[in-house]
Protein backbone atom coordinates (compact mmCIF):
# COMPACT_ATOMS: atom_id res chain seq x y z
CA UNK A 1 0.00 0.00 0.00
CA UNK A 2 3.01 2.26 0.48
CA UNK A 3 3.40 4.25 -2.68
CA UNK A 4 7.02 5.39 -2.48
CA UNK A 5 10.04 3.40 -1.49
CA UNK A 6 12.06 6.50 -0.60
CA UNK A 7 14.15 5.90 2.53
CA UNK A 8 12.33 7.35 5.53
CA UNK A 9 12.99 6.98 9.18
CA UNK A 10 10.94 4.26 10.76
CA UNK A 11 8.25 5.58 13.11
CA UNK A 12 8.40 2.58 15.37
CA UNK A 13 11.47 0.45 15.80
CA UNK A 14 11.89 -2.61 18.01
CA UNK A 15 15.48 -3.70 18.59
CA UNK A 16 16.08 -7.10 20.15
CA UNK A 17 13.03 -7.04 22.40
CA UNK A 18 12.90 -9.90 24.88
CA UNK A 19 10.23 -11.00 27.33
CA UNK A 20 10.10 -14.08 29.57
CA UNK A 21 7.24 -15.26 31.73
CA UNK A 22 8.77 -17.69 34.17
CA UNK A 23 10.44 -20.16 31.86
CA UNK A 24 8.34 -19.33 28.82
CA UNK A 25 9.83 -17.06 26.21
CA UNK A 26 7.01 -14.91 24.89
CA UNK A 27 9.22 -12.65 22.81
CA UNK A 28 12.71 -13.65 21.75
CA UNK A 29 14.93 -11.01 20.25
CA UNK A 30 12.22 -9.40 18.14
CA UNK A 31 13.31 -6.77 15.64
CA UNK A 32 10.67 -4.82 13.79
CA UNK A 33 10.39 -1.61 11.84
CA UNK A 34 7.24 0.27 11.00
CA UNK A 35 7.30 3.16 8.53
CA UNK A 36 4.73 5.95 8.26
CA UNK A 37 1.78 4.95 6.12
CA UNK A 38 2.80 1.32 6.05
CA UNK A 39 0.72 -1.69 7.08
CA UNK A 40 2.69 -4.47 8.70
CA UNK A 41 0.95 -7.74 9.47
CA UNK A 42 1.85 -9.78 12.51
CA UNK A 43 0.82 -13.39 12.09
CA UNK A 44 1.49 -16.66 13.78
CA UNK A 45 -0.37 -19.53 15.43
CA UNK A 46 -2.16 -19.07 18.75
CA UNK A 47 0.29 -18.49 21.58
CA UNK A 48 2.97 -17.23 19.22
CA UNK A 49 3.36 -14.04 21.29
CA UNK A 50 1.61 -11.59 19.01
CA UNK A 51 -0.52 -9.92 21.65
CA UNK A 52 2.43 -10.02 24.05
CA UNK A 53 4.42 -8.06 21.51
CA UNK A 54 1.64 -5.48 21.31
CA UNK A 55 1.60 -5.27 25.09
CA UNK A 56 5.36 -4.72 25.04
CA UNK A 57 4.96 -1.89 22.54
CA UNK A 58 2.18 -0.21 24.54
CA UNK A 59 4.00 -0.64 27.85
CA UNK A 60 1.47 -2.94 29.50
CA UNK A 61 4.48 -5.24 29.89
CA UNK A 62 8.00 -3.89 30.21
CA UNK A 63 10.56 -5.66 28.02
CA UNK A 64 13.25 -7.64 29.84
CA UNK A 65 15.79 -6.66 27.23
CA UNK A 66 15.87 -4.56 24.09
CA UNK A 67 14.63 -1.13 23.12
CA UNK A 68 11.42 0.31 21.73
CA UNK A 69 11.99 3.46 19.70
CA UNK A 70 9.23 5.79 18.60
CA UNK A 71 10.15 8.75 16.38
CA UNK A 72 13.84 8.41 17.36
CA UNK A 73 12.96 8.48 21.04
CA UNK A 74 13.68 5.56 23.33
CA UNK A 75 10.38 4.80 25.04
CA UNK A 76 11.32 1.40 26.50
CA UNK A 77 10.80 2.56 30.09
CA UNK A 78 7.74 4.73 29.51
CA UNK A 79 4.53 3.73 31.28
CA UNK A 80 1.48 3.03 29.12
CA UNK A 81 -0.14 6.46 29.33
CA UNK A 82 3.09 8.23 28.30
CA UNK A 83 3.46 5.98 25.28
CA UNK A 84 -0.12 6.74 24.32
CA UNK A 85 0.66 10.45 24.57
CA UNK A 86 3.82 9.90 22.50
CA UNK A 87 1.63 8.56 19.70
CA UNK A 88 0.83 4.88 20.15
CA UNK A 89 -2.84 3.97 19.85
CA UNK A 90 -4.21 0.46 20.04
CA UNK A 91 -7.33 -1.63 20.02
CA UNK A 92 -7.91 -4.84 21.92
CA UNK A 93 -8.82 -8.34 20.89
CA UNK A 94 -12.06 -7.94 22.83
CA UNK A 95 -13.18 -4.33 22.58
CA UNK A 96 -12.46 -2.34 25.70
CA UNK A 97 -14.93 0.48 25.48
CA UNK A 98 -16.35 2.49 28.34
CA UNK A 99 -19.44 0.35 28.60
CA UNK A 100 -21.40 2.54 31.00
CA UNK A 101 -20.92 5.62 28.81
CA UNK A 102 -22.54 6.66 25.55
CA UNK A 103 -20.93 6.53 22.10
CA UNK A 104 -20.02 10.21 22.23
CA UNK A 105 -18.02 9.90 25.45
CA UNK A 106 -16.19 6.93 24.00
CA UNK A 107 -15.05 8.55 20.80
CA UNK A 108 -14.29 11.85 22.52
CA UNK A 109 -11.78 9.99 24.70
CA UNK A 110 -9.68 9.69 21.56
CA UNK A 111 -9.92 13.33 20.54
CA UNK A 112 -9.26 14.36 24.16
CA UNK A 113 -5.88 12.68 23.88
CA UNK A 114 -5.18 14.36 20.54
CA UNK A 115 -6.09 17.75 22.00
CA UNK A 116 -3.98 17.16 25.10
CA UNK A 117 -0.87 16.24 23.14
CA UNK A 118 -1.11 18.79 20.37
CA UNK A 119 -2.27 21.57 22.69
CA UNK A 120 -4.92 22.51 20.19
CA UNK A 121 -8.66 22.23 20.47
CA UNK A 122 -9.43 20.98 17.00
CA UNK A 123 -12.98 20.30 15.98
CA UNK A 124 -13.65 16.61 16.26
CA UNK A 125 -17.13 16.78 14.69
CA UNK A 126 -16.32 16.66 10.98
CA UNK A 127 -13.68 13.96 11.17
CA UNK A 128 -15.94 11.91 13.43
CA UNK A 129 -18.91 12.19 11.08
CA UNK A 130 -16.71 11.17 8.16
CA UNK A 131 -15.28 8.17 10.01
CA UNK A 132 -18.67 7.02 11.28
CA UNK A 133 -20.05 7.20 7.75
CA UNK A 134 -16.97 5.42 6.38
CA UNK A 135 -17.32 2.62 8.91
CA UNK A 136 -21.01 2.03 8.39
CA UNK A 137 -21.97 3.61 11.71
CA UNK A 138 -23.70 6.57 10.07
CA UNK A 139 -27.04 5.57 11.59
CA UNK A 140 -25.69 5.27 15.13
CA UNK A 141 -26.84 7.95 17.52
CA UNK A 142 -24.07 9.43 19.62
CA UNK A 143 -26.34 9.39 22.68
CA UNK A 144 -26.80 5.62 22.56
CA UNK A 145 -25.11 3.54 25.19
CA UNK A 146 -22.51 1.03 24.10
CA UNK A 147 -24.67 -2.02 24.76
CA UNK A 148 -26.96 -0.94 21.90
CA UNK A 149 -24.10 -1.69 19.45
CA UNK A 150 -23.33 -5.12 18.07
CA UNK A 151 -19.99 -6.79 18.77
CA UNK A 152 -18.70 -5.86 15.33
CA UNK A 153 -19.83 -2.26 15.67
CA UNK A 154 -18.09 -2.07 19.04
CA UNK A 155 -14.82 -3.27 17.52
CA UNK A 156 -15.15 -0.76 14.69
CA UNK A 157 -15.93 2.02 17.16
CA UNK A 158 -12.77 1.15 19.05
CA UNK A 159 -10.73 1.58 15.85
CA UNK A 160 -12.39 4.96 15.24
CA UNK A 161 -11.52 5.99 18.79
CA UNK A 162 -7.90 4.97 18.21
CA UNK A 163 -7.71 6.92 14.93
CA UNK A 164 -9.15 10.01 16.64
CA UNK A 165 -6.16 9.90 19.01
CA UNK A 166 -4.18 11.06 15.95
CA UNK A 167 -1.39 8.57 16.65
CA UNK A 168 1.84 7.94 14.73
CA UNK A 169 1.36 4.21 15.16
CA UNK A 170 -1.88 2.25 15.24
CA UNK A 171 -1.82 -1.24 16.70
CA UNK A 172 -4.79 -3.43 15.85
CA UNK A 173 -5.27 -6.70 17.71
CA UNK A 174 -7.38 -9.01 15.55
CA UNK A 175 -9.76 -6.33 14.30
CA UNK A 176 -11.54 -8.70 11.93
CA UNK A 177 -12.11 -11.59 14.36
CA UNK A 178 -15.81 -12.22 14.90
CA UNK A 179 -16.86 -9.78 12.17
CA UNK A 180 -18.92 -10.50 9.08
CA UNK A 181 -17.61 -9.75 5.58
CA UNK A 182 -19.29 -6.38 5.36
CA UNK A 183 -17.80 -5.30 8.67
CA UNK A 184 -14.36 -6.56 7.62
CA UNK A 185 -14.73 -4.26 4.62
CA UNK A 186 -15.33 -1.33 6.99
CA UNK A 187 -12.21 -2.26 8.97
CA UNK A 188 -10.26 -2.28 5.69
CA UNK A 189 -11.61 1.17 4.86
CA UNK A 190 -10.55 2.50 8.26
CA UNK A 191 -7.06 1.07 7.83
CA UNK A 192 -6.91 2.70 4.40
CA UNK A 193 -7.91 6.00 6.01
CA UNK A 194 -5.14 5.63 8.62
CA UNK A 195 -2.61 4.93 5.86
CA UNK A 196 -3.68 8.07 4.01
CA UNK A 197 -3.08 9.99 7.23
CA UNK A 198 0.47 8.58 7.22
CA UNK A 199 -0.12 6.45 10.31
CA UNK A 200 1.90 3.25 10.54
CA UNK A 201 -0.40 0.30 11.16
CA UNK A 202 0.63 -2.91 12.89
CA UNK A 203 -2.02 -5.54 12.38
CA UNK A 204 -2.50 -8.85 14.15
CA UNK A 205 -4.93 -11.00 12.28
CA UNK A 206 -5.84 -14.60 11.58
CA UNK A 207 -8.00 -13.97 8.52
CA UNK A 208 -5.31 -14.71 5.91
CA UNK A 209 -7.07 -13.26 2.86
CA UNK A 210 -7.49 -9.99 4.71
CA UNK A 211 -3.87 -9.88 5.88
CA UNK A 212 -2.40 -10.81 2.50
CA UNK A 213 -4.48 -8.22 0.67
CA UNK A 214 -3.92 -5.27 2.97
CA UNK A 215 -0.35 -5.61 4.31
CA UNK A 216 2.82 -4.21 2.78
CA UNK A 217 5.01 -6.50 4.83
CA UNK A 218 4.34 -9.39 7.15
CA UNK A 219 6.21 -10.63 10.19
CA UNK A 220 5.66 -14.21 11.25
CA UNK A 221 6.05 -15.29 14.86
CA UNK A 222 6.08 -18.74 16.38
CA UNK A 223 6.64 -19.50 20.07
CA UNK A 224 8.03 -16.00 20.55
CA UNK A 225 10.55 -16.40 17.75
CA UNK A 226 10.55 -14.22 14.70
CA UNK A 227 10.55 -16.62 11.77
CA UNK A 228 10.66 -14.13 8.94
CA UNK A 229 9.66 -10.72 7.69
CA UNK A 230 8.83 -9.98 4.09
CA UNK A 231 6.23 -9.12 1.52
CA UNK A 232 3.05 -11.25 1.55
CA UNK A 233 4.37 -13.18 -1.45
CA UNK A 234 7.76 -13.92 0.15
CA UNK A 235 6.09 -15.02 3.35
CA UNK A 236 3.69 -17.34 1.55
CA UNK A 237 6.60 -19.00 -0.20
CA UNK A 238 8.81 -19.32 2.87
CA UNK A 239 9.25 -22.98 3.76
CA UNK A 240 9.66 -22.38 7.45
CA UNK A 241 6.44 -20.39 7.57
CA UNK A 242 4.56 -23.08 5.71
CA UNK A 243 5.88 -25.64 8.15
CA UNK A 244 5.06 -23.59 11.24
CA UNK A 245 1.86 -21.98 10.31
CA UNK A 246 0.30 -22.14 6.90
CA UNK A 247 1.34 -25.81 6.78
CA UNK A 248 -1.25 -28.47 7.49
CA UNK A 249 -4.32 -28.27 5.32
CA UNK A 250 -3.10 -25.77 2.79
CA UNK A 251 0.15 -27.57 2.15
CA UNK A 252 -1.49 -30.95 1.94
CA UNK A 253 -4.14 -29.58 -0.37
CA UNK A 254 -1.66 -28.64 -3.09
CA UNK B 1 -13.51 23.39 30.77
CA UNK B 2 -14.95 25.61 28.06
CA UNK B 3 -16.28 22.58 26.26
CA UNK B 4 -17.94 21.48 29.49
CA UNK B 5 -19.65 24.84 29.92
CA UNK B 6 -20.87 24.84 26.33
CA UNK B 7 -22.31 21.36 26.52
CA UNK B 8 -24.56 22.08 29.51
CA UNK B 9 -28.01 21.47 28.19
CA UNK B 10 -30.69 24.12 28.35
CA UNK B 11 -33.01 21.56 29.92
CA UNK B 12 -30.58 21.16 32.82
CA UNK B 13 -30.56 24.90 33.48
CA UNK B 14 -34.34 25.00 33.22
CA UNK B 15 -34.78 22.20 35.75
CA UNK B 16 -32.28 23.93 38.02
CA UNK B 17 -34.22 27.20 37.74
CA UNK B 18 -37.53 25.54 38.57
CA UNK B 19 -36.01 23.76 41.57
CA UNK B 20 -34.38 26.99 42.74
CA UNK B 21 -37.60 28.97 42.59
CA UNK B 22 -39.55 26.15 44.21
CA UNK B 23 -37.07 25.76 47.04
CA UNK B 24 -36.83 29.47 47.67
CA UNK B 25 -40.29 29.29 49.24
CA UNK B 26 -39.44 26.42 51.58
CA UNK B 27 -38.15 28.57 54.49
CA UNK B 28 -41.42 30.51 54.65
CA UNK B 29 -43.69 27.48 54.73
CA UNK B 30 -42.00 25.24 57.25
CA UNK B 31 -41.03 25.22 60.91
CA UNK B 32 -37.59 26.25 62.11
CA UNK B 33 -36.96 22.67 63.28
CA UNK B 34 -37.74 21.24 59.86
CA UNK B 35 -35.54 23.90 58.32
CA UNK B 36 -32.65 22.74 60.46
CA UNK B 37 -33.27 19.19 59.29
CA UNK B 38 -33.18 20.39 55.69
CA UNK B 39 -29.99 22.36 56.28
CA UNK B 40 -28.27 19.29 57.70
CA UNK B 41 -29.62 17.26 54.78
CA UNK B 42 -28.21 19.71 52.24
CA UNK B 43 -24.81 19.54 53.90
CA UNK B 44 -25.04 15.76 53.75
CA UNK B 45 -26.00 16.18 50.10
CA UNK B 46 -22.71 17.97 49.39
CA UNK B 47 -20.83 15.07 50.96
CA UNK B 48 -22.92 12.58 48.98
CA UNK B 49 -22.03 14.53 45.82
CA UNK B 50 -18.40 14.09 46.78
CA UNK B 51 -19.04 10.35 46.93
CA UNK B 52 -20.70 10.64 43.52
CA UNK B 53 -17.53 12.12 42.01
CA UNK B 54 -15.38 9.46 43.56
CA UNK B 55 -17.60 6.38 43.29
CA UNK B 56 -20.13 7.27 40.61
CA UNK B 57 -17.73 8.86 38.16
CA UNK B 58 -14.31 7.47 39.02
CA UNK B 59 -15.32 4.10 40.47
CA UNK B 60 -13.32 4.46 43.68
CA UNK B 61 -15.01 3.71 46.98
CA UNK B 62 -14.02 5.76 50.01
CA UNK B 63 -15.07 5.45 53.64
CA UNK B 64 -13.20 8.61 54.62
CA UNK B 65 -15.63 11.27 53.38
CA UNK B 66 -16.90 12.17 56.87
CA UNK B 67 -13.27 12.58 57.90
CA UNK B 68 -12.67 15.04 55.07
CA UNK B 69 -15.89 16.76 56.05
CA UNK B 70 -14.44 17.12 59.56
CA UNK B 71 -11.14 18.44 58.19
CA UNK B 72 -13.08 21.18 56.40
CA UNK B 73 -15.08 21.99 59.53
CA UNK B 74 -12.02 22.21 61.81
CA UNK B 75 -10.18 24.31 59.22
CA UNK B 76 -13.08 26.77 59.31
CA UNK B 77 -13.31 26.79 63.10
CA UNK B 78 -9.62 27.45 63.54
CA UNK B 79 -9.40 30.13 60.89
CA UNK B 80 -12.42 32.08 62.17
CA UNK B 81 -12.13 31.59 65.93
CA UNK B 82 -8.41 31.36 66.58
CA UNK B 83 -6.85 33.21 63.66
CA UNK B 84 -9.64 35.75 63.20
CA UNK B 85 -10.12 35.46 59.45
CA UNK B 86 -13.39 36.38 57.74
CA UNK B 87 -16.02 33.77 56.90
CA UNK B 88 -15.39 33.78 53.17
CA UNK B 89 -11.63 33.41 53.59
CA UNK B 90 -12.10 30.63 56.12
CA UNK B 91 -14.45 28.78 53.81
CA UNK B 92 -12.06 29.10 50.87
CA UNK B 93 -9.22 27.87 53.07
CA UNK B 94 -11.37 24.92 54.15
CA UNK B 95 -12.15 24.02 50.53
CA UNK B 96 -8.61 24.39 49.20
CA UNK B 97 -7.01 22.91 52.32
CA UNK B 98 -9.19 19.81 52.31
CA UNK B 99 -8.69 19.38 48.58
CA UNK B 100 -4.90 19.53 48.96
CA UNK B 101 -5.03 17.19 51.95
CA UNK B 102 -7.06 14.70 49.90
CA UNK B 103 -4.82 15.11 46.86
CA UNK B 104 -1.62 14.31 48.77
CA UNK B 105 -3.22 11.31 50.48
CA UNK B 106 -4.77 10.18 47.21
CA UNK B 107 -1.38 10.26 45.55
CA UNK B 108 -0.13 7.84 48.21
CA UNK B 109 -3.27 5.70 48.44
CA UNK B 110 -3.96 5.20 44.76
CA UNK B 111 -0.72 3.33 44.33
CA UNK B 112 -2.93 0.60 45.77
CA UNK B 113 -4.99 -1.13 43.15
CA UNK B 114 -8.64 -2.18 43.15
CA UNK B 115 -10.41 -2.26 46.51
CA UNK B 116 -7.26 -1.76 48.57
CA UNK B 117 -7.87 1.97 48.34
CA UNK B 118 -11.14 1.37 50.18
CA UNK B 119 -9.29 -0.34 53.02
CA UNK B 120 -6.77 2.49 53.17
CA UNK B 121 -9.64 4.97 53.38
CA UNK B 122 -11.07 3.09 56.37
CA UNK B 123 -7.69 3.51 58.03
CA UNK B 124 -7.68 7.20 57.18
CA UNK B 125 -11.15 7.64 58.66
CA UNK B 126 -10.10 5.96 61.90
CA UNK B 127 -6.96 8.07 62.18
CA UNK B 128 -8.82 11.30 61.44
CA UNK B 129 -11.46 10.53 64.04
CA UNK B 130 -8.73 9.78 66.58
CA UNK B 131 -7.08 13.05 65.68
CA UNK B 132 -10.32 15.02 66.11
CA UNK B 133 -10.74 13.46 69.54
CA UNK B 134 -7.18 13.87 70.82
CA UNK B 135 -5.49 16.83 69.16
CA UNK B 136 -6.67 19.28 71.84
CA UNK B 137 -5.00 22.55 70.68
CA UNK B 138 -6.58 22.31 67.23
CA UNK B 139 -9.80 20.37 67.64
CA UNK B 140 -10.61 21.04 71.28
CA UNK B 141 -10.36 17.34 72.01
CA UNK B 142 -13.36 15.61 73.49
CA UNK B 143 -14.93 18.92 74.48
CA UNK B 144 -15.00 20.11 70.88
CA UNK B 145 -14.95 23.69 69.65
CA UNK B 146 -17.84 26.01 70.37
CA UNK B 147 -18.71 29.60 69.57
CA UNK B 148 -17.89 29.59 65.87
CA UNK B 149 -19.35 32.83 64.48
CA UNK B 150 -22.04 32.55 61.80
CA UNK B 151 -21.28 33.25 58.16
CA UNK B 152 -21.02 36.93 57.36
CA UNK B 153 -20.25 38.75 54.17
CA UNK B 154 -19.95 42.52 53.86
CA UNK B 155 -21.86 43.32 57.06
CA UNK B 156 -24.61 40.81 56.29
CA UNK B 157 -24.70 38.27 59.10
CA UNK B 158 -26.49 35.02 58.29
CA UNK B 159 -27.36 33.90 61.81
CA UNK B 160 -31.01 33.02 61.29
CA UNK B 161 -31.96 29.54 60.19
CA UNK B 162 -33.45 31.00 56.98
CA UNK B 163 -30.27 32.89 56.17
CA UNK B 164 -28.24 29.74 56.66
CA UNK B 165 -30.68 27.85 54.46
CA UNK B 166 -30.06 30.21 51.56
CA UNK B 167 -26.28 30.13 52.06
CA UNK B 168 -26.18 26.34 51.96
CA UNK B 169 -28.70 26.24 49.14
CA UNK B 170 -26.58 28.52 46.96
CA UNK B 171 -23.50 26.38 47.58
CA UNK B 172 -25.49 23.25 46.65
CA UNK B 173 -26.63 24.81 43.38
CA UNK B 174 -23.07 25.91 42.57
CA UNK B 175 -21.78 22.42 43.32
CA UNK B 176 -24.39 20.96 40.99
CA UNK B 177 -23.43 23.27 38.14
CA UNK B 178 -19.74 22.47 38.66
CA UNK B 179 -20.46 18.73 38.58
CA UNK B 180 -22.44 19.16 35.38
CA UNK B 181 -19.50 20.98 33.81
CA UNK B 182 -17.12 18.32 35.06
CA UNK B 183 -19.31 15.57 33.62
CA UNK B 184 -18.98 16.94 30.08
CA UNK B 185 -15.31 17.93 30.29
CA UNK B 186 -12.25 15.87 29.30
CA UNK B 187 -11.44 15.56 33.00
CA UNK B 188 -14.84 14.00 33.76
CA UNK B 189 -14.46 11.66 30.78
CA UNK B 190 -11.09 10.52 32.05
CA UNK B 191 -12.71 9.74 35.45
CA UNK B 192 -15.33 7.62 33.72
CA UNK B 193 -12.71 5.92 31.57
CA UNK B 194 -10.93 4.81 34.73
CA UNK B 195 -14.20 3.60 36.22
CA UNK B 196 -15.14 1.56 33.17
CA UNK B 197 -11.80 0.24 31.99
CA UNK B 198 -8.55 1.26 33.58
CA UNK B 199 -6.36 -0.49 31.00
CA UNK B 200 -8.14 1.16 28.09
CA UNK B 201 -7.87 4.47 29.94
CA UNK B 202 -4.10 4.20 30.22
CA UNK B 203 -3.90 3.28 26.53
CA UNK B 204 -5.76 6.53 25.87
CA UNK B 205 -3.04 8.51 27.64
CA UNK B 206 -4.67 8.84 31.04
CA UNK B 207 -2.36 8.85 34.04
CA UNK B 208 -4.59 6.89 36.35
CA UNK B 209 -2.68 7.68 39.57
CA UNK B 210 -2.87 11.42 38.96
CA UNK B 211 -6.44 11.35 37.68
CA UNK B 212 -7.71 9.36 40.65
CA UNK B 213 -5.89 11.71 43.01
CA UNK B 214 -7.58 14.66 41.32
CA UNK B 215 -10.95 12.95 41.72
CA UNK B 216 -10.20 12.46 45.41
CA UNK B 217 -9.11 16.09 45.69
CA UNK B 218 -12.32 17.32 44.04
CA UNK B 219 -14.38 15.20 46.39
CA UNK B 220 -12.26 16.63 49.22
CA UNK B 221 -13.09 20.15 48.06
CA UNK B 222 -16.81 19.38 48.23
CA UNK B 223 -16.42 17.83 51.68
CA UNK B 224 -14.40 20.88 52.74
CA UNK B 225 -17.20 23.18 51.63
CA UNK B 226 -19.71 21.00 53.46
CA UNK B 227 -17.53 21.10 56.58
CA UNK B 228 -17.27 24.89 56.49
CA UNK B 229 -21.04 25.18 56.08
CA UNK B 230 -21.58 22.79 58.98
CA UNK B 231 -19.29 24.87 61.20
CA UNK B 232 -21.24 28.03 60.33
CA UNK B 233 -24.57 26.26 60.77
CA UNK B 234 -24.03 24.62 64.12
CA UNK B 235 -21.36 26.84 65.68
CA UNK B 236 -20.12 23.83 67.61
CA UNK B 237 -17.94 20.94 66.46
CA UNK B 238 -17.57 17.61 68.19
CA UNK B 239 -15.49 14.65 67.14
CA UNK B 240 -18.63 12.54 67.53
CA UNK B 241 -20.10 14.09 64.37
CA UNK B 242 -17.33 13.05 62.01
CA UNK B 243 -17.46 9.32 62.36
CA UNK B 244 -17.06 6.20 60.31
CA UNK B 245 -20.83 5.65 60.62
CA UNK B 246 -21.42 8.99 58.93
CA UNK B 247 -19.17 7.97 56.01
CA UNK B 248 -21.12 4.77 55.68
CA UNK B 249 -24.34 6.77 55.71
CA UNK B 250 -23.16 8.78 52.69
CA UNK B 251 -22.45 5.57 50.83
CA UNK B 252 -25.87 4.20 51.73
CA UNK B 253 -27.47 7.42 50.52
CA UNK B 254 -25.82 7.29 47.11
CA UNK B 255 -26.39 3.55 46.72
CA UNK B 256 -30.06 4.06 47.55
CA UNK B 257 -30.40 6.94 45.11
CA UNK B 258 -28.27 5.41 42.39
CA UNK B 259 -24.76 6.19 41.21
CA UNK B 260 -25.56 6.79 37.55
CA UNK B 261 -26.22 10.52 37.89
CA UNK B 262 -25.99 13.27 40.52
CA UNK B 263 -29.79 13.15 40.73
CA UNK B 264 -29.31 9.87 42.58
CA UNK B 265 -27.47 11.81 45.28
CA UNK B 266 -30.47 14.13 45.73
CA UNK B 267 -32.95 11.26 45.93
CA UNK B 268 -30.83 9.20 48.32
CA UNK B 269 -30.07 12.10 50.65
CA UNK B 270 -33.67 13.28 50.78
CA UNK B 271 -35.13 9.82 51.37
CA UNK B 272 -32.73 8.91 54.17
CA UNK B 273 -32.74 12.33 55.85
CA UNK B 274 -36.52 12.58 55.89
CA UNK B 275 -36.85 8.92 56.86
CA UNK B 276 -34.71 9.61 59.90
CA UNK B 277 -37.18 12.33 60.93
CA UNK B 278 -40.36 10.43 60.21
CA UNK B 279 -39.40 7.29 62.04
CA UNK B 280 -37.83 9.08 65.01
CA UNK B 281 -40.17 7.20 67.43
CA UNK B 282 -38.52 3.99 66.21
CA UNK B 283 -35.02 5.36 66.71
CA UNK B 284 -33.88 2.33 68.70
CA UNK B 285 -34.60 0.13 65.71
CA UNK B 286 -32.99 2.48 63.19
CA UNK B 287 -29.81 0.41 62.73
CA UNK B 288 -31.93 -2.69 62.17
CA UNK B 289 -34.09 -0.90 59.61
CA UNK B 290 -30.97 0.32 57.74
CA UNK B 291 -29.36 -3.09 57.81
CA UNK B 292 -32.36 -4.93 56.46
CA UNK B 293 -33.14 -2.09 54.07
CA UNK B 294 -29.66 -2.20 52.52
CA UNK B 295 -29.83 -5.95 52.07
CA UNK B 296 -33.21 -5.74 50.37
CA UNK B 297 -32.01 -2.86 48.20
CA UNK B 298 -28.93 -4.74 47.03
CA UNK B 299 -30.98 -7.79 46.12
CA UNK B 300 -33.95 -6.06 44.52
CA UNK B 301 -32.42 -2.99 42.95
CA UNK B 302 -28.60 -2.83 43.00
CA UNK B 303 -28.64 0.25 40.75
CA UNK B 304 -30.61 2.25 43.30
CA UNK B 305 -33.90 4.08 42.95
CA UNK B 306 -32.68 6.05 39.94
CA UNK B 307 -31.30 2.98 38.16
CA UNK B 308 -34.55 1.13 38.82
CA UNK B 309 -36.58 4.07 37.56
CA UNK B 310 -34.47 4.29 34.42
CA UNK B 311 -34.83 0.59 33.68
CA UNK B 312 -38.58 0.84 34.24
CA UNK B 313 -38.79 3.88 31.93
CA UNK B 314 -36.82 2.16 29.15
CA UNK B 315 -39.02 -0.90 29.44
CA UNK B 316 -42.07 1.33 29.19
CA UNK B 317 -40.71 3.09 26.07
CA UNK B 318 -39.89 -0.25 24.45
CA UNK B 319 -43.33 -1.69 25.14
CA UNK B 320 -44.98 1.44 23.74
CA UNK B 321 -42.83 1.19 20.61
CA UNK B 322 -43.84 -2.43 20.23
CA UNK B 323 -47.51 -1.51 20.65
CA UNK B 324 -47.39 1.18 17.98
CA UNK B 325 -45.64 -1.20 15.62
CA UNK B 326 -48.30 -3.82 16.19
CA UNK B 327 -51.00 -1.24 15.63
CA UNK B 328 -49.41 -0.13 12.39
CA UNK B 329 -49.54 -3.65 11.06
Amino acid sequence: MKSTSAPENATLKLIGVNKNFGGVTAADNICLELFPGEVVGLIGPNGAGKTTLLNLITGIYMPDKGTVILNDKNISRYPTYKRARAGIARTFQHPRLLDRCDVRTNVYMGSDLANKCKKTTGNVGEQLDYLMELAGLGQTRLDDTIDKLSYGQQKILEIIRAILCEPCVLLLDEPAAGLNNKEIGYVGALIQYAVEKNIGVLLIEHAMDFVMSICDRITVLNFGHQITTGTPKEVQENDEVIKAYLGGGKHAGR
Amino acid sequence: MLEGIKSIKKSFLLVLLVITIGCAFIPFTTTSYMLRVLNIAMIAYLCVLSVYILLGMCGQNSFAQAGLWGVGAYFTANFTLKLGFGSVTAMLVAIVGTALFAFVLGFAFFRLKQYYFTFASIGLMTILNGLFMNWVPVTGGALGISGIPPFQIGGLVLDSETGKFFLIFVVCILANILIQILFHSPMGRSFMAIRDNELAASCLGINSLLTKSIAFALSGALCGAAGALYAFLSGYLSYQTFTYQQSTMYLIMIMLGGTISPVGAIIGTLVISLLQEWVRPLQNYMQLIYGVGIMILMIVQPEGILGGGKAFYEKYIRSRKRDTEVNRR
